[in-house]
């Protein structure tokens, strides 16, 4: 075979540089004819002692970012992705569906130590929930899931929950249709990256540290702040707040800050009338009392849990999101039993340092007292200190 | 696989690894063959059925076109090769597409159809290995090349993993020759192919998904209105995050065969400083246009039959051209524009033959090239036309109720990058990457990619996948 005669020659060549003044042939100048192979020139340099001053410098830089982020507090910790959650939703594809799982947003995430459940219970739950994002986006996967059998603790953080909110609800998609190539990366990460460097953290992503940068202000534009760091999280997605949370000051208040934002900026544009709040919050609790019922009809025990939270965090969800019209109701619809923070006094007298999560503490006594509720509510009776 | 993973990280070092070692070229290629069908399969298992069928076909399509005796035997072989391969695309990319616009088209006749969803996932890359196997059924049934003789060979060429899923688009002649013989990159090759990887995943990961991407979401994935800054912010950052992220692809591609010994042509030469539409698709997605133009626009006519049928072929190829990209009609629109422009800059030569710009006038056609450019991306970035009509809006200024959306640090990020993009096509425009690195100074480059490699792993990105493997 000869598929190189239609080479072109080199006074062709010279003849397309001269007219299309390229520096180089390719085959947009060899118009109608069979493309020869291509040749492609290593420029002269000492290419060894490139690589190798290449990779010094490279490895210098990241030994220095690594010290930075760890001298600001940070600690090598398992990242909170889609990928991590996809692997704790597949244990119920593969043979956990009897477990207890626990939804919800990041107060179940930061506030149940799984730890503490597995002493108290003998069995260590799977943990689901999802920063920033309604429980109901896993409920309804759960619920419509024959292979989930198992007992269902679902947070209901009010804005989130009857807003229907969902930040992180790409992960579900994510599960969905995670490739196997995204698979074998996981589990590369977690064996190779994530248990050994500490700037491997989506706040200390070099895109988002310039962000946040203190650049000036472009008027009209509101000067609007990410949410930062706040957990660690284990293997199995077992999280505690970050100790920088509530030992730094400064970083509390900057959390608190951020939370501030939220809480009183204007609202969005389906909830900015008291009628179209009443209908979010009517739409949430039917796709509450929808799944609850697929999850009940197939001996799925649920219990709703509402964790604590405090100053204006609390103040807000009261005033936009009345537990008469909120929790009440969905409790009432949806026939299952709940457990709201402010009816035992074994889940109150928490002090969440930025308002909203509990510190590991904190969250060790919150586990302990909330499981036995828990597993009172999943043999369905009322939890017997209830007020 | 992308290759901003870890999972490709591992795996080229492996494909690296087994391709060095002493084996016959046989089992090297064996190697190359297999390991590009994990590349493959680890997206979706499933589709690698596709990729056989068009490699089957095709190979048998050959082999029927040169045992032909008759004409029209071989034309039916070459029929064959273009309705499976354009089938096979057309069932999976353009299915919902096809059957929304009938059930549109009798909703406008007064008929009520509802069809059943088509919900067909689109195999990752179809749209770049069919247009490589085409290639090969049709240089031969044009004449402009043998087939194959080994199967081997053949199959590699189609499946080799630098260039399956998102190009360049290899003709056959350009690789199946480089598989005849033994191949093992020298020591400097596989340097300045890793260089070359470094260079791809930057302008990918930093540049395209870090800092581009998010000031082009903010604006074409939200409600709001922008103004003309925002709407041309947002635009010129999607024009350099498109580039980026699809140059940056090419030239891993490029780098990654580089390291196994092999050469991959030119995608991209510096577009943005073109002058001229011609100019620019000569510089564009070069193994694309380059295929149009020999399988499309040439057997159309061309420029051969007089004026007029020059521009039709011309539109056609273009409008097919913007289809090609998605299973919309704002592709369609995207490719249609860039015909029209180069029918209008093919009838203006023609008006002002004998013009010879100066210095500044070049420049200025140029400027005025790359903004023109950038009407046509709003097309191609805007999901649906009511958002490309509300950014165009902001563009030219209609935009009455518009409030400032993008932050200080996004307009910077995009002048700072987008302005040095395309500072620097305008300083390569008659260059090549290669010349301006032999000119370097070594400590130079060995700053700058170490740099570039720090960038890429503390930017810490997500795996995003590359913009063209949706086409």
């Amino acid at each position: 075979m000869d598929m190189r005669r239609s080479e072109v020659s080199p006074e062709d060549q010279a003849r397309y540089l001269r007219r299309g003044d390229y520096a180089r042939v390719t085959a947009a100048d060899r118009p109608g004819v069979a493309q020869p192979v291509p040749l492609r020139e290593v420029p002269a340099q000492p290419w060894g002692r490139i690589l190798l001053g290449a990779f010094v410098l490279f490895a210098v830089l990241i030994g220095v970012w690594e010290w930075y982020w760890r001298a600001w507090g940070a600690v090598p910790d398992y990242y909170n992705s889609n990928a991590e959650w996809a692997q704790q939703r597949r244990r119920i594809d593969n043979g956990e569906g009897n477990k207890t799982v626990l939804i919800g947003s990041s107060r179940v995430l930061f506030d149940v130590q799984l730890p503490v459940w597995e002493k108290l219970t003998g069995e260590r739950p799977i943990q689901l929930a999802l920063e920033g994002t309604t429980s109901l986006v896993t409920m309804e996967n759960l619920a419509a899931d024959p292979n989930f059998t198992g007992h269902l603790l679902v947070g209901v953080a009010p804005d989130l929950f009857f807003s229907g909110f969902a930040y992180r609800g790409d992960a579900l998609k994510y599960y969905q249709k995670e490739t196997p190539s995204q698979r074998i990366g996981n589990w590369l990460s977690r064996k190779l990256i994530e248990p050994y460097f500490a700037f491997f953290d989506e706040d200390f992503a070099l895109p988002k540290v310039a962000k946040r940068q203190d650049w000036p202000a472009r008027p009209g534009v509101p000067n609007r702040l990410d949410v930062r760091k706040l957990s660690v999280s284990e293997a199995d997605r077992n999280t505690h707040m970050w100790d920088k949370v509530y030992t730094d000051v400064a970083y509390r208040d900057l959390a608190r800050s951020i939370w501030a934002q939220h809480l009183n900026g204007p609202p969005p544009p389906d909830m900015d009338t008291p009628e179209k709040v009443a209908k979010a919050i009517e739409t949430q609790i039917q796709r509450a009392v929808d799944a609850t019922a697929k999850l009940r009809a197939r001996g799925v025990e649920v219990v709703f849990v509402r964790p604590p939270d405090a100053g204006p965090y609390h103040e807000f969800d009261e005033h936009v999101f009345p537990r008469a019209k909120t929790w009440d109701v969905l409790l009432a619809k949806t026939g299952a039993p709940g457990i709201h923070f402010e009816d035992y006094p074994e889940l109150r007298g928490f002090d969440p340092p930025e308002w909203s999560h509990l510190k590991p503490d904190d969250a060790v006594r919150y586990t302990t007292a909330l499981v036995p509720l828990v597993e009172r509510g999943f043999a369905s009776e009322t939890p017997a200190s209830a007020k | 696989m992308v290759f901003n993973s870890l999972t490709f990280v591992a795996f080229f070092a492996l494909v690296l690894v087994v391709h060095n070692l002493p084996l016959p070229w046989t089992w090297r290629k064996v190697n190359l063959l297999l390991a590009s069908y994990l590349f493959y399969t680890a997206w979706n298992p499933p589709f690698v059925i596709l990729l056989w069928i068009s490699t089957v076909v095709d190979w048998y399509a050959a082999q029927g076109l040169v045992k032909a005796k008759r004409e029209s035997a071989r034309h039916a072989w070459m029929v064959l090769s273009v309705v499976a391969n354009l089938g096979m695309l057309g069932y999976f990319k353009y299915g919902q597409f096809l059957l929304d616009n009938f059930a549109a088209m009798l909703h406008a006749a007064g008929v009520a159809y509802q069809p059943a969803p088509h919900d067909i996932v689109l195999p990752v890359g179809i749209s770049f290995y069919t247009f490589a196997t085409l290639a090969y059924t049709l240089d031969v049934y044009l004449r402009r090349a043998e087939p194959a003789e080994n199967f081997l060979d053949y199959a590699l060429f189609v499946t080799f993993f630098p260039h399956l899923v998102a190009g360049p688009i290899m003709r056959p002649t350009e690789l199946v020759p480089q598989f005849e013989q033994p191949r093992r990159a020298s020591a400097d090759q596989l340097r300045f192919g890793l260089a070359l990887m470094t260079l791809g995943l930057f302008n990918k990961v930093v540049l395209a998904d870090g800092f581009l991407a998010p000031v082009a979401e903010k604006i074409y994935d939200a409600q709001a209105i922008p103004g003309a800054l925002d709407a041309w912010a947002a635009t010129l950052a999607f024009s350099g995050q498109i580039f980026c992220d699809f140059a940056g692809y090419s030239t891993t591609a490029i780098g990654a065969a580089m390291c196994l010994g092999f050469a991959m042509p030119d995608n991209f030469r510096f577009p943005y400083a073109a002058i001229g539409f011609s100019d620019f698709w000569r510089r564009w997605h070069i193994t694309l246009s380059a295929w149009l133009r020999d399988y499309l626009y040439i057997p159309l006519g061309g420029n051969r039959h007089g004026e007029r049928r020059t521009l039709a072929a011309l539109m056609t190829t273009m409008l097919l051209g913007g289809l090609w990209h998605g299973a919309s009609w704002t592709f369609v629109v995207w490719g249609g524009l860039h015909g029209v422009y180069l029918a209008a800059e093919r009838l203006l030569r023609k008006h002002f033959n004998g013009y010879r710009p100066g210095t500044l006038a070049l420049v200025a056609l140029g400027l005025l090239t790359y903004a023109l450019v950038n009407i046509t991306w709003v097309f191609f970035r805007a999901k649906t036309f009511g958002t490309a009509w509300t950014v165009l809006g902001g563009m030219f200024g209609t935009n009455a109720a518009a409030k400032p959306i993008l932050s200080t640090f996004f307009l910077l990020s995009v002048a700072v990058i987008v302005g040095g993009l395309v500072l620097t096509h305008w300083f390569m425009r008659a260059r090549t990457l290669e010349s301006v690195i032999a000119r370097a100074h070594p400590a130079a480059l060995c700053l700058v990619w170490g740099l570039l490699a720090f960038a890429i792993v503390i930017a810490q990105g997500e795996g995003a996948a590359f913009i063209y493997f949706q086409f």
